[in-house]
């Protein structure tokens, strides 16, 4: 599902799932940017990284990897 | 046990080693959205810069763990010149230590590809976007395809903002 249009900048047609349909770009649209799409980034999550500080972008990555880490020791009951 | 970067960085920062966050995790500093499970770091491998890094760490049982039976962490003034890179383990997650990157050169031009940053009110370097997307590209790893896809997009995205606001 497309997230809402924040600030003016791409939102519609930033990730994979979306490919298919035509990315609406408030400025020319770059071909770094399509091609990460086209990867299977999901450019949304740069863009909500991209303006959290240094210190969020860290923190949550912490968790994200703690996480992991926890999953990784999951047996199954 | 649960690795702690943030502490990692902050016993680096306190115990005045110079450095410069590189690697995959300087690519999350930057809003890369993938996990690494260690940090990297570039610096200067005079003997005043490793003993200063080991103290930082001492207590945390640093290992060299690519080394047959992860030997301790155990270095001297005459034995620092011995080492380029230092892979190491520690009780709060893997440190790597680099003292050249390939595209880039040693600590002296990695640094001068930095961004100086503040995290939590400490100060540290970073090597910037443009200067880890050539360190990626130079190693042309098949691993670091998608980090330099992401940090391409956060270039065009970093400015895009820049000139929204």
């Amino acid at each position: 599902m497309l997230k809402p249009q924040r600030r003016g900048l791409i939102i519609e047609g930033m990730t994979a799932k979306s490919k298919s349909r035509k990315a609406t770009s408030k400025y020319p649209e770059a071909a770094e940017i399509r091609a990460a799409i086209d990867y299977g980034i999901d450019v949304s999550m740069l863009v909500d990284n991209i303006r959290r500080s240094y210190s969020e972008r860290i923190i949550r990555h912490q968790i994200a990897l703690n996480t992991a880490e926890k999953l990784k020791g999951a047996r199954r009951l | 046990m649960s690795s702690d970067f943030f502490n990692l960085l902050e016993r680096l920062v306190n115990a005045g080693v110079d450095f410069v966050i590189i690697g995959g995790f300087a690519g999350v500093v930057h809003g890369c959205t993938y996990v690494t499970q260690d940090i990297d770091i570039c610096c200067d491998f005079k003997p005043a810069t490793l003993l200063a890094l080991q103290k930082a760490i001492s207590d945390l049982h640093p290992v060299h763990r690519m080394t047959p039976g992860r030997k301790k962490l155990k270095l001297a003034e005459q034995t620092c010149g011995k080492f380029k890179n230092l892979y190491l383990d520690t009780d709060i997650g893997q440190l790597d230590c680099l003292s050249f990157i390939d595209g880039l050169g040693d600590y002296g031009e990695v640094k001068q590809e930095s961004e100086l940053i503040e995290v939590e009110k400490m100060k540290m370097r970073v090597l910037s976007v443009d200067a880890l997307i050539k360190a990626k590209k130079t190693m042309n790893r098949l691993r670091d395809k998608e980090a330099v896809l992401q940090l391409e997009a956060i270039k065009k995205l970093r400015k895009a903002e820049r000139d929204i606001l």
